[in-house]
């Protein structure tokens, strides 16, 4: 089924509805790296369920921001985590005074009312929840409120898109290959030094010097993935160090606060660190 | 005051004598002087009476008079056992160790000389002697560690000990660096090597370099394709700054890696051309890397520290070159060193190419023969010393002699290191092969060489310092015996397996999981509460399953089984026919024989040990191999025989667990006695180490459990493993009761 490829959606005009805390109203700053953004809108015309998949903290959920407010979408987005469960997640019933009141959680909302819904970071919750997306995936397109003894039929502007760091899976914690397989997938790395350097120049308010200095730091601890770091430092890192730098902090403090004592606990990896960090000032 | 002694020592002893009184209390005066009338009469001659006579007093105010007596007596035993001229010496020795210690750690020092005097008094002369040397290398601690190590290395050989302390053979200076608690490779080395590899990814290893390099070779870093080498220390630096130094060090041959792709051929080239050349590649390659790294500029130039106003010798013109090529704010007057950095200079676009090297140093070469300057190629050292000795640059092609002539300028080594630094991670020591010695059981069958995979440290509980590389690892192809006799032990215990199998199978260590709609819980299901709420309000029963908790249900756990074979595992069980290596094999396939069918990974091995240099290790199953026929018949195939040198057997076994990517890791440990070995005589020594190794392992996520078999040995297992870390068996069947235990142990 084709839907309108415009960005005006005919529910979009109608203010006053249950979606409205969840429209972007100003432009999220987003840099595009590769095709993303082409490939983003030709999955929502026919509103593929997406996966975005890449390291922490590289732009997965600012890309979706961008996206759902160049589409004119509204967003409903949930952070998930282990102690989640289904009804977090489609609603329950909750007690007053008079009796019950079903109350819709934030996927029913998006399903029934026309927004993407962003499950970030799903692999956190167990298996047990995610299993309520399975009917969403498919072409049914429906979300049994079992409850409630409802099924309700997703709204033609729904559409689901979740985030997955595949870095730091064990066997315990993935999600399973039948899930895996009802997306379309996404990569997302670290943008190319210039385009990096672009971006925490933009967001931290740095000049471009210090800005592609960070990005150099960054290569730095990026070597040192799987030789004793898991990862290295993320984009937003190196913003948060930039941040700290432009409220006049020095530049090595700032780059231990934010890029070094965070990803490693080890002392001999800290002590690298700070010298590879000094190599690059 | 009594009458003095008869002047053995004269009258000038005499009135030292009385004169040393004065430094002693009262109470001790008559000590004092019976001390000195005893050393007088003995016999050991004047000079020792008088050096003792003499320096004994100044001993009493800077440390303590008991102590000055303590030395007395020890100055006696010094005289017997190693003779007078040591014990001449030893006053003396001790009064500069008394200004420089004070009261309490000068009674250390002179337990550590009692010690020296006892264990190696032909070495006590030369120990003595080089007491000033020794001091300023290290403190007491790193002299206490180096003591005890020499000992050790020596094994009872007299020879070696006298090469080692009289600091003759290269391994005592190696070790005394290393203890010297200066800053050195080894303290070093885990924070140089993530620096390397962070500067532009993946990189060479670190290497020590060897103690038989020549001299000049351990002065200077180096590197070639395969390996990083860098000096055990840089002498004479402060500890901040040997720091700096190895940082610079690897960031230059990081720099080298990099931007020096090819090797220059050598080409006819003469030495001192050879190291003019290398001399503009170390600078190039250091402004390549500095333009993409900048703060490495921070790093190298402090350490260019020579001046214009020194001689105009080859070294110093070198020196002062290298500073100008790095530092564009340096002023030299010399015309030859200005030409230098004008050419280098006028190069800058080209600096990506390695040939401006060759050209510019080749010009500068034949200036500085027209200029007469004398350049010595046997002398000539790399300057910075954080700069490597350009080994890894050149291409001495096959011929020899250009090879000698070569290596003799680029680092003045007139002899390469003999190891081959391409095996798998190992340093090879060059290590004094231990003579056949008593002790050591003898083995029925022929052993084939097994292949060095790994060195280990040592931990020694007297000085609480590990001994680096101390164990040498190697691993032994197993033997196949008669699988079919495994197999019937097993199926003789069929039902036994099945309770293992069970039991296992209800081992909870995983994951926990979460259950709802419990009617016990920590905390609310709330989905469940709300529905009870509901029933309660609609006039029906609420159900009472409104908690909810967080249990393990499962298993995710990797096993390695580690069977002890030495020479004790032969003798039979008490009340039992079988051996105790029988019943090891038997419990080791049961629960194989469990595991695999429940799909569980695990990995059985087996160890021995014949002297620290051959700790034996032997793969009877790796985890990704199927429990088969041929798995029981190296099981079969298993021999008593040789020591047990638990803690490298543990720390090997570790290495490999802690690859597996499951949840929780278990070390197995089945054995029949205390950790022991032929070459130490300590009993304590073996079972600290394995206590450490212990340590190091749950420091790493795996857990640990002992099977001791038969053994009379449970206290030291219990200090090795833990107060619940172990546990005593003598015949299979109690295994079924270890398995619950352990599980328990793990799933808390």
């Amino acid at each position: 089924m084709q839907y309108g490829a415009g960005t005006a959606k005919a529910h979009d005009s109608a203010t006053g509805g249950p979606l409205d805390d969840f429209r972007i109203t100003s432009e999220p700053y987003y840099r595009p790296v590769a095709g993303e953004v082409a490939l983003f809108e030709a999955a929502h015309s026919t509103r593929m369920p997406i996966m975005l998949k890449g390291p922490t903290g590289c732009g997965k959920t600012r890309f979706v921001e961008h996206m759902a407010w160049k589409l004119g979408c509204p967003l409903v987005t949930v952070s998930c985590h282990e102690d989640m469960t289904a009804s977090d997640l489609v609603g329950r019933y909750l007690l007053d005074a008079e009796g019950t009141v079903w109350h819709d959680g934030p996927l029913t909302l998006a399903v029934r009312f026309g927004a993407i819904c962003y499950l970030d970071e799903i692999v956190e919750a167990r298996q047990d929840t995610t299993v309520v997306i399975h009917s969403l995936t498919d072409d049914r397109r429906i979300l049994p409120l079992e409850k409630k003894n409802e099924v309700v039929k997703a709204h033609p502007d729904f559409q689901l898109v979740i985030s997955y760091n595949p870095g730091y899976q064990s066997v315990l914690k993935d999600l399973k290959e039948s899930t895996k397989q009802r997306f379309a997938a996404i990569g997302f790395s670290y943008p190319e030094a210039a385009v990096e350097a672009e971006i925490i120049a933009s967001e931290a308010g740095v000049d471009r010097n210090i800005a592609a200095m960070l990005v150099r730091i960054a290569e730095r601890t990026r070597n040192l993935k799987g030789h004793g770091l898991e990862e290295g430092a993320s984009t937003r890192m190196l913003i948060n160090a930039g941040l700290l730098i432009k409220r006049g902090i020095a530049v090595e403090a700032a780059c231990e606060v934010a890029l070094v004592l965070p990803i490693t606990d080890d002392m001999d990896m800290r002590d690298a660190l700070q010298a590879a960090v000094a190599a690059c000032i | 005051m009594t009458a003095p002694p008869p002047g053995r020592g004269g009258a000038r002893s005499d009135e030292a004598l009385e004169a040393g009184e004065a430094a002693f209390p009262a109470d001790l005066r008559r000590d004092w002087t019976d001390m000195c009338r005893r050393i007088g009469g003995a016999g050991y001659g004047a000079t020792v009476l008088d050096a003792y006579v003499r320096h004994a007093p100044a001993i009493a105010r800077r440390a303590s008079p008991q102590a000055a007596l303590a030395l007395g007596d020890l100055v006696s035993r010094t005289a017997i056992r190693s003779g007078r001229r040591a014990a001449a010496l030893l006053p003396e020795v001790a009064a500069e160790a008394a200004s420089a210690f004070g009261d309490k750690t000068f009674d250390r020092w002179l337990a550590l000389v009692r010690t020296m005097v006892t264990e190696a008094p032909e070495s006590t002369p030369s120990f003595l002697e080089q007491m000033p040397y020794l001091l300023r290398q290290t403190d007491l601690g790193g002299l206490e560690s180096w003591l005890r190590i020499g000992i050790r290395l020596a094994g009872g050989d007299r020879e070696r000990r006298l090469a080692f302390f009289s600091l003759q053979s290269p391994d005592s200076l190696r070790w005394l660096q290393r203890e010297s608690g200066q800053v050195g490779f080894l303290g070093m080395e885990s924070r140089l090597k993530p620096f390397l590899a962070a500067l532009w990814g993946d990189a060479p290893p670190l290497r020590e370099t060897p103690p038989n390099a020549s001299a000049q070779a351990r002065r200077r870093p180096g590197f070639d394709g395969d390996v990083v080498r860098l000096p055990t220390a840089f002498a004479g630096f402060s500890p901040a700054d040997s720091e700096r130094l190895y940082r610079a060090a690897v960031a230059h041959i990081a720099a080298h890696l990099r931007f020096s792709r090819q090797r220059f051929v050598l080409g006819g080239l003469k030495p001192v051309q050879v190291a003019l050349v290398s001399l503009i590649e170390d600078a190039r390659v250091e402004r390549l890397a500095i333009r993409e790294l900048p703060g490495l500029a921070r790093l190298f130039l402090p350490f260019h520290t020579v001046k214009p106003s020194a001689a105009s010798t080859a070294p110093a013109l070198f020196a002062r070159l290298a500073r100008a090529l790095a530092d564009p704010g340096y002023q030299d007057p010399n015309p030859w060193v200005e030409k230098g950095r004008a050419a280098f200079d006028a190069a800058n676009e080209e600096w990506q190419d390695q040939r401006i090297s060759r050209r510019i140093g080749d010009l500068l070469g034949n200036d500085l023969g027209q200029m007469r300057v004398q350049f010595d190629p046997k002398t000539y050292v790399v300057e910075p010393p954080y700069r490597d000795d350009n080994m890894g640059l050149w291409d001495f092609g096959s011929d020899s002699a250009a090879l000698g002539e070569a290596e003799e300028v680029v680092s003045s080594a007139s002899r390469r290191p003999e190891e081959d630094d391409r095996r798998p991670p190992d340093r090879v020591e060059q290590e004094w092969e231990p003579d056949s010695a008593t002790g050591k059981a003898e083995i029925t069958r022929e052993m084939v060489d097994g292949i060095l995979v790994a060195r280990y440290p040592e931990f020694d509980y007297v000085t609480g310092r590990d001994q680096a590389d101390w164990t040498a690892v190697k691993e032994y192809a197993p033997r196949k015996g008669d699988g079919g006799r495994v197999m019937r032990l097993r199926q003789e215990r069929a039902d036994l397996a099945g309770r293992l199998t069970a039991l296992i199978r209800s081992a909870r260590v995983s994951r926990a999981e979460r259950l709802r709609r419990q009617p016990e819980g920590e905390f609310l299901d709330i989905d469940a509460c709300i529905e009870a709420t509901i029933s309660r309000r609609t006039g029906e029963n609420p159900s009472s399953r409104i908690h909810a908790r967080y249990e393990r249900r499962n298993r995710d756990l990797a096993t390695l089984l580690l069977l002890d074979v030495s020479q004790s595992t032969a003798a039979q069980v008490r009340g039992g026919r079988q051996t105790v290596l029988d019943v090891e094999s038997q419990a080791a396939a049961l629960l194989s024989q469990a595991m695999a069918s429940l799909g569980d990974p695990f990995a059985i091995a087996a160890f021995c040990s014949d002297r620290r240099e051959d700790v034996r290790y032997m793969r009877l199953k790796d985890f990704d191999q199927p429990f088969d026929g041929l798995v029981e018949a190296r099981l079969a195939g298993l021999e008593s025989g040789l020591s047990t040198r638990l803690g490298a057997a543990l720390r090997h076994a570790g290495e490999d667990l802690a690859k597996q990517k499951s949840y929780r890791r278990l070390l197995l440990v089945v054995t029949d006695g205390e950790p022991s070995d032929v070459d130490v005589e300590d009993r304590k020594y073996l079972v600290e180490d394995a206590r450490k190794a212990i340590h190091h392992l749950h420091r790493r996520g795996i857990d640990t459990f002992c099977v001791g078999l038969d053994s009379s040995a449970e206290s030291a297992l219990g200090r090795v493993f833990g107060e619940h870390g172990s546990i005593s068996i003598s015949v299979v069947e109690r295994l079924t009761q270890l398995l619950p235990k352990l599980y328990l142990v793990m799933s808390r």
